[in-house]
């Protein structure tokens, strides 16, 4: 590697060029003397070079681009000092160091022939330039690392210079920001007033707004600890997990669908919901880390620990029909490799993927190494997302484990056996002796009414062949050879002529028999020729009631039993799926046996009402007993009847314990308990436990071999490469295995330079609006430099040693400083000096996120549900926004308070994302959202002002408006109306102004009862008893105003 | 205190709908500005220059894709040898290699059933199944020698439209907004309407904004239901009232900007009142209804309907009014054959008969109106489709398979040279033989009509300058069709 640092003039240090040019500014801008005093200005410095701060934008802007790490014209690549002091294709080096005249890059940068100089393009370096690079070789071309890639070290802390200053300070970070103030002749903001700091602070670490009895106590005796207890107790509500988790699920990408064309639904929202409590419980960010990448690879891992792992289980899912599950497995794998690194070191590594990084220090290959660490998971762009594991939540666990201590407690008496069972049983066995003899009816007639064509065959069944029908029923009568009718059975055949050789006429060889109906008809059995449906003399027939149903076989939730009882026949039925090969029979018992008289016959009809198409029976037969005991010798298994036809002394013990509990299985006496085990069964069959997607390492045997992808290509493999990290980086932590808990390790291990600083920078950018780094998604060299340098490092420090990755315990330092204390309001000097406040030398003021946009209007009119965790949520959207092509999903608006949800709980679907979150700049979660725009559109205000969820709100606003304030005069209710939305005093001006609007507008509703109807209950509902529908409708135009305000929707 | 009102009015008059628009706010646009300076001042090509870098030839652009990708064999590409082999085995030798999305084993040649004849004056060779885009013949360059890098739908269309096969790129009427802004005050620069309103596969990502602020997102606009979603008062609410609530509303927003001086609430206010008039344009220009019923009958329009008929009028309406970019998504085009509901039997010639006259209609209305010559219109599916027979589960419907190797698109209208053919496949169709023009040439071909350099169009993200045509090939506007 290259020397560290340019040999620079000491004394020059403190006085850097950086803060010359502030003080030039500051006087320009103020035309006052400079502040910072100073002798020399930018000349004075001028023999020191600094590598990162002079040299490297320099490059980076007008070499890198040619002679970098794409592109290396000439053979040439800037990027690194060896490749720049090597000799490229011309066998010239750029640099020689210590010798600018042998140097040829300043020979080229000076040259004065146009064809020779470079760059080729754009104006010729500036003299000063050119003699920075010459001053810089001289000095031995030292290559300094970026700063971002060199690790924080803990800086002192800086005194005030002014000592009218020096009381503002209240903890270290202040020091930081006084000092950069100082430079530039600033001084800091007073601290803002009790009101708009609550608001403040529980809008930050919440996410929702305080309530007014909170601000107002506040208000009353704004001490410092009563901050301080104010700041506690919102990092100990449990709805700051709520917030922080919105930030995290825009990093980890979290979304309820699969995404890409089909983007079917994903059930994934344990993990959001072991984010909020992960950051509830203030799980250490090394651990957060840890358990989210690595979560399985830790020994005995706990659920939530597997659960942990859906963080990377987040990526897309392809299931559109001929994509290769291999392209969008690897593609799926990219997307971990690229996220880990956003995510964790602010840096995009993507463009690694194909080519070396043109900027930063990261080899093509040196991708793959890393990629290998993620290669290893069983997951490959499976539909169904395995692997998962099930995952019931703590109170689904708890209610699972009660249900099956009562099913044990009735699972033992039904094994108990009683004298009384015993008694019972005898009798019983006593009527079982014999057997059904069954009869084959041999149809005279078999009609579809659908117009497919029903042959019968020899064997008395009938085949259906010709039109399939949608929907077909087939009537088959036949004369009835005995005096009366108990029971029928209907059994299925395959038959090699119906698809997959199975009984049913479906694609599959599936059916489902909607309905079964029986009749006994009249008529000495006359023959009816074959086709025809038999007619029926009016009156004439006799329907038999068929009252029990059982199969030797039923597809899962198609029992035969719905045949005769289905709650739905277009849904329900009897089918036989997957054994649709194999012949199966149903039997269907008549409640009471039905007396035939002379010569009847029986008439069948089956009906097909499925709603798929096509699903009718192929081939079947029907057979008719006269035992009344037909259904119950069915269901008895053949070793139960077995046993019964032996003497009761010839039986074994085990038939004895066979025949005692199938009897136990039936008696009557027991049919309570074996109703209410089922019933408990089903209860715990019908928990709606979650799977969640997660993390499982291939065993050994299977693991992957990962070849570099030339030119990002998965089907295009160059070399095999081991795990590992980019040697620019600190080494990989030794003994940690060279597995993805090892990357976890190394992430937040100590040496690693961006890790910390990111995530300080990424929480400090929450707070203040913009990160001391503004490019918070990238920390390379070409992101922006920070604001702060000493304090990003100080505070990048203090969070891993200190605060010990303590979220909770980082953000409360900052919540807790006077900078961040200081009042948002600008004076017309202070907004001139610094208009984008990047010194912080006033409050952070910017609008609301799109989650906080609803969760405030909804908390502010009472609306809100602070209900955490569960299933994702449907509030209101307008009809037609869900219309995907090759999905028949439905938004289906949830219910009660599910419809008040804070906005981190609605369901998220990738391809059409809730439209009022999109406008207020929430990202579709595609892939991982570094940072969120902050845009200012009418869209958003036709939101604000129109949406049914914004109108409601207003209306429920309007109701709290009128039922609490007294007397109830328009003033006194404005003021009322001012203090719920904004929670702070109404100011000259404000209440008049809404006073007057109500006053009007109550005059155009008196007129208009209609209108006024409308307006103070659609879509929230009936208005209380006795309200005034005018009042209430202009006091709902009020708030629609209140919900709209600039100061509503910015936190200041 | 005027200092800052001026420069909150600067920031507000180059909102959103208004030229040269960039409305994130100060901070963000000073952080643009500040970037932009930065850029220039180092003097690198990469600066994002806003509004056109050369004369442009077209001011606006309407692109109709056929999502699903229509089978170039039967409207645009005749191959007479597809014919005369047909259900013969497709050739090894093009299969090696391959992969399909639905295809397997050895497939047969499909000739197509549609008639070809040589149309107008340029003799333009066009299906049977167009016989009125046939009639425009003249006005259309018809490039047969377009490839593509996928496959599939989504990623294919995320291609076509944002350039990369990933999500969270820009789409190409995000980047042209973002480039030249809109003409139109009271519209969004960006209008995308969807036949039936039936979200193509790609979902909104095709025309969201990816890293460019969400303003230059389209905005779907909708022929039943609301327009624009939310654009409706609530019910109860006349239009005198709520221009009263919106002025109480800017009367205490301004009190308010008496104590912050913060120039985002002044660019709030400019925004309110920009959604007021939003709330008029945007139903009349979405309303059909006035339009004579020779104009009706010229697109087979009906009010109310959300066919592409309705969409092609909509389409005009919202140029002529200054809508920069307008995007039609139709549906139904997957032509795979597995049932008459995708086949090249039935289902083909419903959906011509569906656009084949909007289509005319549009080309002629804009003609007529002396504004096709700025208005580019672009026509395409996502790729082409197989020479071969599908076949899948041995179905007897005809039907083509994907295939990303050509496919057939056609432009008209502003800077467009028309009665011209470009490029050629091969003599079975399966491969470009002359002239390709990858999807990367035509968003740069597009660009440059509207006056840009697809090079320096760009904006840093992630540290790097992103473009729309990507860096991974070279890419080169087609100039052999430009007029």
């Amino acid at each position: 590697m290259s020397s560290r640092r340019a040999q620079i003039t000491p004394a020059a240090r403190s006085f850097t060029a950086t803060a010359a040019r502030a003080a030039l500014v500051a006087l320009a801008a103020t035309g006052a003397p400079a502040a910072a005093a100073g002798a020399g200005g930018a000349g004075a410095d001028a023999a020191t070079v600094d590598f990162n701060r002079d040299v490297r934008p320099l490059l980076t802007d007008r070499c890198l681009k040619c002679h970098g790490g794409v592109k290396q014209e000439s053979g040439l690549s800037l990027l690194y000092r060896h490749t720049a002091t090597a000799p490229a294709a011309s066998k010239r080096a750029a640099i020689v160091p210590g010798k600018p005249g042998e140097s040829e890059l300043i020979r080229r940068v000076t040259a004065a022939d146009p064809d020779d100089r470079m760059p080729p393009k754009g104006n010729p370096l500036p003299a000063g330039q050119v003699e920075t690079l010459r001053r810089w070789i001289a000095a031995g071309a030292p290559y300094d690392e970026h700063w971002a890639y060199r690790k924080p070290r803990d800086r002192p802390l800086p005194e005030a210079k002014d000592p009218r200053h020096a009381p503002w300070p209240r903890n270290g970070m202040d020091r930081f920001v006084l000092q950069r103030l100082e430079e530039k002749g600033l001084s800091p903001s007073p601290e803002a007033d009790p009101c708009m700091l609550a608001r403040r602070v529980s809008l930050d670490l919440t996410g929702l707004p305080p309530s007014l009895e909170d601000v107002e106590a506040f208000a009353a005796a704004p001490t410092e600890e009563a901050y301080e207890r104010l700041v506690d107790r919102l990092l100990a509500s449990p709805h700051y997990g709520e917030r922080w988790a919105r930030l995290w699920l825009d990093l980890a990408r979290y979304a309820d669908t699969q995404g890409y064309e089909k983007d079917n639904q994903r059930t994934i929202w344990r993990f959001r919901d072991w984010v909020v409590q992960a950051f509830n419980q203030d799980m250490p960010f090394d651990r957060l880390t840890l358990e989210q990448l690595a979560g399985d690879l830790l020994p005995e891992p706990t659920l939530e620990q597997r659960i942990a792992t859906a963080f990377h289980r987040n990526t897309m899912t392809n299931t559109e029909g001929g994509t290769d599950d291999e392209e969008f497995r690897v593609a799926a794998v990219v997307d971990r490799v690229n996220t880990t690194w956003q995510v964790w070191m602010g840096t995009s590594f993507g463009c690694v993927q194909c080519h070396s990084h043109p900027y930063d220090p990261f080899r093509h290959e040196e991708y793959y190494r890393f990629f290998a660490f993620f290669n290893q998971t069983e997951d490959n762009d499976q539909p169904g997302e395995e692997p998962v594991v099930s995952s019931p939540t703590p109170e689904q666990g708890a209610l699972a484990g009660r249900l099956k201590a009562q099913i044990a407690g009735l699972q033992a008496k039904l094994d108990a056996s009683t004298p009384e069972l015993e008694e019972a049983q005898a009798a019983w066995e006593a009527s079982m002796q014999g057997a059904t003899e069954w009869r084959v009816l041999k149809p005279s007639s078999a009609a579809s009414s659908g117009g497919a064509t029903l042959k019968v065959l020899d064997d008395g069944s009938v085949l259906a062949s010709g039109e399939r029908p949608a929907n077909d029923a087939y009537t088959v009568a036949g004369p009835l050879e005995l005096a009366r009718v108990a029971a029928i059975r209907l059994e299925a055949l395959p038959d090699p002529s119906l698809p997959k050789g199975g009984a049913g006429r479906a694609d599959d060889g599936n059916f489902v028999l909607s309905r079964v109906a029986a009749a006994l008809l009249p008529g000495g059995g006359r023959s009816v020729p074959p086709g025809d449906a038999p007619s029926v003399p009016p009156g004439g027939a006799r329907s038999v009631t068929l009252a029990g149903a059982a199969a030797d076989h039923s597809q899962d939730g198609f029992p035969a039993a719905h045949a005769i009882a289905g709650p739905d026949p277009k849904k329900n039925g009897w089918a036989v799926a997957p054994r649709q090969a194999e012949p199966h029979r149903a039997v269907f018992a008549a409640a009471e046996p039905v007396e035939a008289g002379a010569g009847p016959s029986l008439r069948v009809v089956l009906e097909h009402l499925y709603e798929r198409p096509g699903f009718t029976l192929g081939r079947f037969r029907i057979s008719f007993t006269s035992d009344p005991l037909a259904l119950e010798r069915f269901l008895a298994p053949e070793a139960v009847l077995a046993a019964l036809k032996k003497a009761p002394d010839g039986r074994t013990a085990e038939e004895k314990t066979l025949l005692a509990k199938h009897h136990r299985s039936i008696a009557p006496a027991l049919k309570p308990a074996r109703d209410e085990l089922a019933r408990l069964e089903a209860e715990l069959k019908a928990i709606p436990i979650p799977t969640t997607p997660v993390f499982r390492e291939l065993p050994a045997e299977k693991r992957r071999q990962t070849r570099v992808f030339i030119r990002g290509s998965f089907l295009a493999k160059g070399d095999a490469v081991e795990q590992g990290v980019p040697r620019s980086m600190h080494p990989f932590p030794e003994g940690a295995p060279r597995d993805r808990f090892g990357v976890a390790r190394w992430l937040t291990s100590p040496e690693n330079p961006l890790t910390a600083r990111v995530l300080a920078n990424r929480l400090w950018e929450q707070l203040f609006g913009a990160g001391i780094v503004e490019t918070s998604e990238d920390f390379g060299t070409q992101g922006a430099a920070p604001s702060h340098p000493e304090l990003l490092d100080w505070l990048a420090v203090r969070l891993m040693d200190r605060h010990r990755w303590s979220l909770k315990s980082f953000l409360k330092e900052v919540a807790m400083s006077a900078t961040y204390r200081q009042t948002s309001a600008a004076t017309p000097a202070r907004l001139e000096a610094d208009p984008q406040n990047r010194l912080l030398g006033r409050g952070p003021r910017f609008r609301l996120e799109a989650e906080m946009v609803r969760d405030q209007a909804l908390a502010t009119s009472g609306l809100l549900s602070r209900k955490l965790f569960g299933p994702s949520v449907m509030p209101p959207q307008p009809d037609g926004v869900w219309q995907v092509v090759y999905s028949g999903d439905q938004w289906t608006t949830s219910a009660g308070e599910d419809k008040h949800r804070r906005g981190l709980y609605t369901f998220w679907r990738r391809t059409s994302p809730y439209p009022s979150m999109i406008t207020f700049d929430a990202t579709s979660r595609e892939a991982c959202t570094l940072r969120r725009m902050r845009t200012n559109t009418p869209l958003q205000a036709l939101v604000t002002l129109n949406d049914p969820v914004y109108v409601e709100a207003a209306q429920a606003l309007a109701r709290r408006i009128v039922s609490e304030a007294s007397p109830p005069t328009p003033e006194a209710l404005a003021a009322r109306g001012l203090r719920l939305a904004l929670l702070r005093p109404p100011r000259p001006g404000e209440v008049e102004r809404l006073a007057a609007l109500y006053r009007g507008t109550l005059e155009d509703y008196k007129m208009d009862p209609d209108g006024a109807r409308s307006m103070a209950t659609d879509p929230l509902g009936p208005a209380p008893e006795g309200a005034d529908l005018a009042e209430l409708a202009a006091w709902t135009v009020v708030s629609n105003v209140l919900l709209n305000l600039d100061e509503y929707l910015s936190r200041g | 205190m005027s200092w800052d009102l001026d420069r909150a009015r600067e920031i507000t008059r180059r909102h959103f709908f208004g030229q040269a628009s960039v409305g994130v706010g100060a901070l963000a646009l000073a952080t643009l500005l500040e970037r932009e300076a930065r850029a220039g001042a180092a003097g690198t090509q990469g600066a994002a220059a806003r509004g056109p870098h050369f004369a442009p030839r077209a001011k606006s652009v309407i692109y109709m894709h056929m999502a699903g990708s229509p089978p170039q064999q039967e409207l645009f590409d005749y191959k007479p040898a597809l014919i005369k082999f047909n259900d013969q085995p497709c050739p090894e030798q093009y299969l090696k290699g391959e992969r399909f999305a639905f295809i397997k084993g050895t497939p047969k040649l499909l000739g197509t059933p549609y008639k070809f004849e040589p149309r107008g004056q340029c003799g333009t060779l066009i299906s049977e199944l167009l016989p009125n885009l046939s009639r425009c013949a003249d006005d259309i360059a018809l490039v047969r020698s377009m490839h593509t890098d996928f496959f599939n739908h989504a990623p294919a269309q995320l291609f076509l439209y944002t350039g990369t096969s990933r999500f969270g790129n820009p789409s190409m009427g995000s980047w042209i907004t973002y480039g030249l802004g809109s003409d139109n005050e009271n519209l969004p620069g960006f209008v995308v309407l969807v036949s039936y309103g039936k979200t193509p596969d790609g979902g909104k990502s095709l025309w969201g904004s990816g890293f460019l602020p969400s303003i230059y997102q389209g905005v779907q606009c909708r022929t039943q239901g609301e327009p624009v979603l939310y654009v409706q008062d609530p019910k109860g609410m006349s239009r005198p009232l709520r221009r009263r609530t919106l002025d109480a509303l800017a009367d205490l927003n301004r009190l308010h900007h008496e104590r912050t001086l913060d120039p985002e609430t002044v660019t709030r206010i400019g925004q309110y009142e920009m959604a007021f008039r939003m709330q008029i344009a945007v139903p009349e220009a979405m309303d059909i209804s006035k339009e004579p019923k020779h104009v009706l009958e010229a697109y087979g329009a009906q009010p109310g309907a959300t066919s592409f008929a309705n969409n092609c009028l909509l389409a005009r309406r919202l140029v002529e009014q200054g809508v920069r970019c307008v995007q039609l998504f139709d549906w139904g085009w997957d032509a795979h054959g597995t049932s008459p509901g995708d086949d090249i039997v039935h289902q083909l010639p419903k959906k011509c008969k569906e656009t084949d006259q909007a289509m005319a209609a549009l080309i002629a209305d804009l003609k007529a109106r002396g504004l096709l010559d700025e208005t580019l219109i672009v026509w395409s599916g996502e790729f082409g489709r197989t020479p071969m027979n599908e076949r899948r589960n041995d179905s007897k419907y005809l039907g083509r398979d994907h295939h990303p190797h050509c496919f057939s698109v056609w432009l008209a209208g502003g800077g467009v040279k028309g009665g011209i053919t470009y490029g050629e496949t091969d003599e079975l169709g399966y491969f470009v033989a002359r002239d390709p023009v990858h999807v990367h040439d035509l968003q740069a071909t597009i660009l440059n009509l509207l006056g840009m350099d697809h090079n320096r169009l760009t904006f840093k993200y992630l540290g790097l300058d992103q473009r729309l045509t990507g860096v991974t090939r070279p890419v080169r506007v087609v100039r052999e069709i430009l007029a």
